[in-house]
């Protein structure tokens, strides 16, 4: 039998799903072993196979086949657009994707002036501002702390996640819009769906049994 | 030596030579004697087509994929992205509607300006069948069963070649009474085989019970023939009934000559190219992350350059498919 490869994020959302995997019945083989410095994770008796990526890097490895299943922030579905099966909604990992910025920089955003946007986001900034809301705005691409880009006079607001908004209160910013909601899914390669199907869909239908339980 | 960006190819194109040109030619070659005892006959037409062939109307790639330029009188001309709507066009020139069906092979490469295609390859080598005039199903499994053949000629023992119908998501549409840009919305959210954005979707529509619940079904809609019953419960109407009708057909001559195993069903596969009609498929096999074939039913194509006819064919990715076997023959020596 084929392995079955899933890949996961690195972090919160793989300890949440593989103790989900874990309650559907699927044991990770060591996956959840913090100071395990192996890469690769074998359930043999099941023909699952699971290895930790940086989220970004998961629809990467499921659009080419190399991983089967992938699950990962919807976050990152949109904004590495690619070519997937988005299957399942985990439900966890729930925040939302918000424009933010200083109280002052709502007045702005309802105007025609040109501003800027700082985010680690791109895309997704770029479809709501044109698609969405007709506006042209100048983006600017950052890998972190993000909150930091209005408060040094970088960028007017950001595109980010909120989770609770704390960071934001301590900052002196707060949410202006809201782009959309996000939380974990699960993708699949579009041709493991067709040749796997059976095995597949058995491992989904266990997964949505899980989070209803 | 002077390095000089112009000594490599330009990204996306790349120069074949030694075992891999020779091992291609060999694969082509027997493809090719697959369309000959199926009667296909060669035709030829230019890489380079008047935009309108590919325009919006005929539905094909979208226009900032295409690579433009200008002829001496300022018209706009494309490098052919795919060949069905070329094929449809000389079709249409030079064929007389009475002597119908025609059966036409081709071969040749393709372009198209996308970073999203696996292989990163912007020119592709596409090998494929159009058979024009014939309304059928049996021309319909004809084409599935040639599409069988050639994967396996080519050397392919595992594959799946996975059928929909587009009229079964065009009739849901149509009796939904949902605007254009809302069934664009389900159409895209439909062929990801995201359910659940499906039918968040639908809560916020106003359409009847019992079309919501369809339309939420359809990603879901795909497996063994046992899906075709399945879709009989959702289907509500007429045109949905017709659209199943017309798979169990298809699916009863596949069986008939001996290719059932190869064939299973997905009514969520719907094509971003807009001309296809009915009858659509998908083949997928081991190692590639993307189809290695696709085709369909267009009946309405050919109408676009002014002659009424069905047709259905079939384009097989050569590159994707060499990828695919390299890859299985590195498993199976591994």
């Amino acid at each position: 039998m084929r392995y079955l490869t899933i890949a996961l994020t690195k972090g919160r959302l793989a300890e949440k799903t593989l103790a989900l995997f874990e309650k559907a019945g699927i044991t990770s083989g060591g996956a959840d072993d913090k100071d395990t410095r192996k890469l690769v994770f074998t359930n043999e008796e099941m023909g699952v196979r699971f290895f930790m990526a940086k989220g970004p890097d998961v629809p990467t490895y499921v659009a080419y086949g190399a991983a089967d299943i992938g699950i990962v922030g919807r976050d990152t579905i949109l904004e590495e657009g690619r070519k997937l099966y988005e299957v399942l909604d985990l439900g966890y990992g729930a925040c939302r994707m918000c424009i933010c910025g200083p109280e002052s920089a709502r007045q702005m955003l309802a105007s025609g002036d040109l501003f800027r946007v700082a985010t680690k986001y791109p895309n997704i900034a770029k479809d709501y501002f044109l698609n969405r809301k007709h506006q042209t705005v100048e983006i600017i691409k950052m890998s972190g702390s993000i909150e930091l880009a209005p408060i040094v006079g970088l960028s007017e607001v950001i595109c980010d996640i909120v989770e609770t908004g704390t960071t934001l209160r301590e900052n002196g910013l707060t949410v202006l819009e809201e782009v959309c909601k996000i939380s974990a899914r699960v993708v699949v390669n579009q041709v493991s769906m067709k040749m796997y199907s059976d095995r597949i869909s058995q491992l989904i239908n266990g997964l949505k049994e899980a989070l209803e339980a | 030596m002077k390095r000089n960006r112009m000594i490599h190819t330009p990204e996306g194109f790349r120069d074949l030579y030694g075992d891999e040109a020779r091992a291609r030619r060999k694969l082509l070659q027997d493809l090719d004697e697959v369309f000959r005892r199926y009667g296909y006959e060669d035709i030829e037409t230019p890489a380079v087509e008047y935009f309108d062939v590919f325009g919006s109307d005929v539905g094909t790639t979208p226009s900032n994929e295409l690579y433009k330029f200008f002829d001496r009188d300022g018209n706009t001309l494309v490098l052919r992205p795919d060949f069905t709507p070329s094929v449809a066009r000389a079709v249409a020139m030079h064929f007389s509607p009475d002597a119908m069906p025609y059966r036409l092979s081709y071969k040749g490469n393709t372009y198209v300006n996308s970073q999203e295609y696996q292989l990163n390859l912007k020119e592709q080598l596409q090998m494929g069948v159009e058979l024009i005039g014939d309304a059928s199903a049996e021309a319909d499994a004809e084409i599935l069963m040639l599409t069988c053949d050639l994967l396996k000629t080519a050397g392919l023992k595992e594959f799946q070649v996975s059928c929909g119908n587009n009229d079964y998501f065009r009739a849901l549409a149509e009796e939904s009474g949902l605007a254009e840009d809302e069934i664009e919305a389900v159409r895209q959210l439909t062929s990801n085989k995201n359910f659940f954005g499906v039918s968040e979707l639908m809560e916020g529509m106003r359409a009847p019970d019992r079309i919501r619940e369809a339309f939420v079904k359809m990603p879901q809609l795909f497996g063994g023939e046992e899906v075709l019953a399945e879709a009989e419960k959702y289907a509500a109407s007429d045109g949905m009934h017709r659209a199943i009708g017309r798979l169990s057909t298809i699916s009863g001559l596949m069986a008939k000559h001996g290719y059932a195993q190869y064939l299973t069903y997905d009514f969520g596969l719907l094509s971003k190219y807009h001309y296809y009609t009915g009858m659509i498929f998908s083949a997928y096999t081991y190692g590639t992350g993307d189809a290695v074939a696709k085709g369909g039913r267009y009946d309405t194509l050919l109408m676009h350059f002014g002659m009424d006819a069905p047709a259905v064919g079939v384009g097989l990715y050569i590159d994707q498919l060499r990828s695919a076997l390299l890859r299985q023959g590195a498993r199976s020596e591994s």
